[in-house]
């Protein structure tokens, strides 16, 4: 051994090694995943907003509230009907399945657990995530379209159908990671088990929760399929939830984007952009709310 | 059908108040506000927008909305009471005529559009096509542009050496159906795909979706060839071929020669025809017809006033909108006996 | 999770609530097997005129023409599960990178713009990837409308469904399992191994499943690129294809009593499909699991 000189710090840094530089790939390969799906997602929302401000700003705030042209080919705002279907048909959807999906996902994490019923209902809810928005709108068609006829109503029940699966899905993955201690603390107090999930157990697993939910929405307010099935077509404001025909902006944006006419394209990306702006407001206000009202993890 | 528990429970409380379809009108007051509603054929989509908003011009109370979506979906709509009219490429199949729900109907014939083929050749600003190389350039037998059968139907004119690229419909259209049965009746020994909203296309064709889907295929492929409705092909900016008719002339698709298409056939007595490889001189072979359907008892009496004026309208006021969204108007003959035929309908 | 407090049976009012919440979160779950057992029901039964002409050909033929009434579904079964399987191929190893990224590496002033940007991937209209699709992919990209197009729309589609909820199942990593890697000397990478993915694998693999259930059964933007070829069965990516959502959603509009049964068929085939995917799906992860327990 040499001499003890000053103390050579050196000798004990850790010596470079494949481990550090196995993190480090693992690093850059979680960064090149970003930058993957940077990239697509920049380019979609460029190609929304370049196509779209300009039709949205031409007529502002005529857009948001001038009925649709009858004649497509003719230039010219809005898309006001529109919004207030999606407004109509995505908020029905939602009050109809975030709370019977996420009271799905309770009885399938706290009550029925393995039971035989559970393990079934866990299944098909799996296998409903892929039925295709068109069978369900070909299935609102038989069954409520028919009696009831075109309505904002029929094309809520049908994107509720999409979007109850996700909910229950993802809501019971979040209710799974609530920790137990949680509920046992509950129950050591005397909380009764309603009450302990109610106050308890929805709170922690709120983010998640909603985070599932908005995922859902969001799907629902981009269908187009299943509410050509269900609530028709209109150019005029409709604010009947129950009673004849109504439009949305999937549905515009689809049968615009497809047309040859530059004025019915114009109309489409504005009301794309609409819609993106629309579901992402809402996104924001929801996680906003959630925060003020989740349990700290 | 299924009785659904839970659903019906859930209708029982929340339509109860709003009451049941909205088939009964009221009293048939004149001013009283009617919401028709319709769907079918997206070939005759650019009339029905005009012909509405002219209409409803002159009578506010009454809004009508077209949803298209297919002949095919318009006439289950009508047959399922859905909606209060419907326009179709094609009458109902003997099979599916019983399922009317309404009873009696009547088909009524408003327009008449041409099918361009469309082609982007550079250099060649006049193409000249016969049936028979038609059916074999889309069934992918002719696949390069100098193939003498082009060549023999343009006399003189240079031929590029480029491929083919066949562009059609992904989607099922009565476009596509009334293209087909053309091919199947003007060249019945070389086309083999029979007629239909879709067909087998061979694999190695490009498919777009609607008109549109098309029409922005053939623009963008050199060497593309694509049949294209005139409306959407003149938007896009399409050069279109002439095509030689049943009495052996080359014709483009003007909108007299779509007229011209319509005279002197044979039309049955419930006004089915069929305008497609016309044997009148200077006539557009490649023309496809449209009706709208109403029935023949209508079910509510300010619906049913609204919907006969607005099938009257159609075939009289409304033909004068046609050329302005490239469509034809079906012969004078023939609006008269449309017209007598809506005077048929019975309103309660 | 006792179903009763320990030291009794509950009494009183509170009883009947307890009771009557448990009854209401029963029915909900009830709705899930009442919905599809309706929607089997109507589309079997409408689906009939074809299968008793066809017979289980319907399912193994590969000719498709409405015209001459020849009916086969195979190379949509095919189609369906090829672009599913190029969509999860990309998603997956992309979502899981993201939502590592962002529970792990980025900093605090970064995760909640990612976030929304997230977010806002999720809340593009189906509609408008597929009009993207086809102006960038197939065109300027020149990748034509093709099982690859479709593939690698679909795959950006349900990236934001895994990312997020594979995100959310990784925050809940207990920071003590962590610190506790890092205290012995755990590279991140290794820390992330040791206490981030095994915490998450249950919920990652649900994700995943919830991914490809939207994979399988997205309508419109797979319509509109996936080429609509009929009778193709190829590995070929580049090849024009077709999906049964594509296929009904494209023929529809047109179609009229027997072809009309067949669509409706497919939809049938599709949901058997979908049970066999899942209950493969459900299997592999049953025995990995049994495997990791079987070791620990």
């Amino acid at each position: 051994m040499s001499a003890p000189g000053p103390l050579d710090l050196h000798g004990l840094r850790a010596q470079p090694s494949w481990r550090a530089a196995k993190s480090h790939l693992a690093t850059a390969a979680m960064i090149l995943a970003v930058v993957a799906i940077a990239i697509p997602l920049l380019a979609v929302v460029w190609s929304v907003v370049t196509r779209g401000i300009g039709v949205v700003t031409d007529a502002f705030p005529e857009f948001f509230t001038a009925e649709i042209p009858v004649v497509s080919r003719r230039k010219g705002p809005g898309m006001g009907p529109a919004i207030l279907g999606t407004l109509l048909v995505t908020g029905g959807a939602t009050l109809i399945a975030v709370p019977l999906g996420v009271l799905g996902a309770i009885y399938l994490h706290e009550y029925g657990q393995t039971s035989r019923f559970a393990r079934l209902v866990r299944f098909m809810t799996t296998v409903m995530t892929g039925v295709p928005s068109i069978v369900m709108g070909l299935f609102v068609y038989l069954t409520w379209t028919l009696r009831f006829g075109y309505s904002a109503f029929g094309g809520a029940l049908a994107l509720a159908c999409l979007m109850l699966p996700v909910v229950i899905g993802s809501t019971e993955q979040m209710l799974r990671l609530v920790p137990a201690t949680l509920r046992e603390a509950a129950y050591a107090l005397g909380t009764s088990k309603s009450r302990t999930i109610l106050t308890v157990v929805l709170p922690a697993a709120l983010p998640g929760i909603v985070s599932g939910s908005l995922l859902a929405i969001a799907r629902a307010a981009g269908e187009t399929a299943p509410l050509l099935f269900a609530i028709g077509a209109a150019t005029a404001y409709n604010p009947n939830l129950f009673a004849e025909a109504n439009t949305a902006l999937s549905v515009q944006i689809f049968g615009n984007a497809t047309s040859s006419f530059v004025a019915a394209q114009d109309r489409a990306w504005g009301a794309a952009l609409t819609l993106m702006l629309l579901a992402f407001v809402v996104t924001f206000i929801a996680r906003k709310l959630t925060a003020r009202f989740a349990l700290e993890r | 059908m299924t009785k659904p528990l839970v659903f019906g429970a859930l209708t029982l409380l929340l339509v109860a108040p709003s009451g049941c379809r909205k088939q009964s009108g009221g009293s048939g007051a004149v001013g009283e506000e009617v919401t028709l509603n319709a769907s079918g054929a997206t070939f005759q989509q650019a009339f029905q927008e005009v012909a509405i908003e002219a209409f409803t011009k002159k009578h506010p109370n009454i809004r009508i909305n077209y949803g298209a979506g297919g002949s095919g979906k318009g006439r289950q709509d009508f047959a399922d009471l859905v909606v209060d009219f419907a326009c179709t490429d094609a009458p109902y199949k003997a099979a599916d005529l019983a399922s009317l729900r309404g009873g009696e109907m009547y088909y009524v014939p408003n327009v008449l559009g041409a099918i361009t083929v469309t082609y982007n050749l550079k250099g060649v600003d006049k193409l000249q096509l016969s049936p028979e190389v038609l059916a074999r350039i889309f069934q992918r037998e002719i696949t390069r542009w100098d193939d003498p059968a082009i060549a023999a139907d343009n006399p003189g004119v240079p031929l590029p050496a480029t491929g083919i690229v066949v562009a059609r419909r992904s989607d099922g259209s009565g476009t596509t159906e009334n293209f087909t049965r053309y091919l199947q009746l003007a060249a019945p020994g070389a086309w083999k795909l029979n007629a239909g909203a879709t067909v087998e296309w061979p694999a190695d064709t490009q498919a777009g979706n609607g008109n549109s889907g098309v029409a922005q295929i053939v623009k963008s492929t050199p060497g593309a060839i694509g049949y294209v409705d005139l409306s959407d092909a003149k938007a896009s900016g399409l050069r279109y071929a002439a095509i030689k008719n049943a009495a052996g002339n080359y014709v483009e698709p003007t909108l007299e020669a779509t007229s011209a298409a319509g005279e002197g056939i044979a039309v049955q007595d419930d006004l089915i025809f069929s305008a497609l490889n016309s044997s009148a001189p200077n006539a557009y072979p490649i023309t496809a017809q449209s009706w709208c359907m109403l029935y023949a008892k209508q079910p509510g009496t300010a619906k049913g006033a609204a919907v006969k004026a607005y099938f009257e309208f159609m075939v009289t006021d409304g033909q004068a909108l046609l050329e302005e969204v490239d469509f034809a108007p079906i012969p004078k003959s023939l609006q008269d006996k449309a017209l007598a035929q809506i005077q048929n309908v019975q309103v309660p | 999770m006792p179903d009763e407090l320990p030291g009794g049976v509950l009494r009183g009012p509170q009883a009947h609530a307890d009771r009557a919440f448990r009854g209401i979160a029963i029915g909900a779950a009830a709705l899930v097997l009442l919905i599809l057992g309706m929607i089997a029901l109507v589309m079997a039964d409408r689906a009939r005129p074809v299968l008793a002409e066809m017979g289980l050909d319907f399912f193994t033929s590969k000719r498709w023409s409405p015209p001459h009434e020849k009916f086969g579904a195979l190379p949509f079964l095919f189609g369906t599960l090829y672009t599913a399987a190029i969509a999860l191929a990309i998603s997956v190893p992309v979502s899981l990178g993201v939502a590592l990224f962002v529970t792990q590496v980025a900093p605090r002033w970064l995760k909640k713009p990612m976030i929304y940007l997230l977010d806002l991937l999720a809340v593009v209209p189906s509609v408008v990837f597929g009009l993207w699709g086809v102006l960038v992919l197939s065109q300027h990209f020149g990748l034509g409308r093709s099982f690859l197009t479709a593939g690698i729309i679909l795959g950006i589609m349900i990236t934001p469904i895994i990312t997020s909820l594979a995100r959310e199942v990784m925050e809940t990593t207990p920071a003590a399992e962590k610190e506790a890697a890092l205290a012995l000397g755990a590279t991140r990478w290794e820390m992330i191994r040791a206490a981030v993915l095994p915490h998450s694998k249950g919920g990652l693999v649900g994700a995943v499943m919830l991914g490809l259930g939207r994979a399988m059964g997205e309508t419109i933007a797979a319509a509109l690129v996936i080429g609509s070829a009929l009778g193709q069965i190829t590995l070929d990516p580049f090849a024009p294809g077709n999906s049964m959502p594509a296929v009904i959603a494209n023929e529809w509009g047109e179609a009229d009593h027997m072809h009309r049964s067949a669509l409706i068929a497919l939809a049938v085939a599709l949901f058997l499909l979908t049970i066999v995917v899942n209950l493969i799906a459900t299997a592999i992860v049953q025995r990995s699991m049994a495997r990791s327990r079987g070791k620990s």
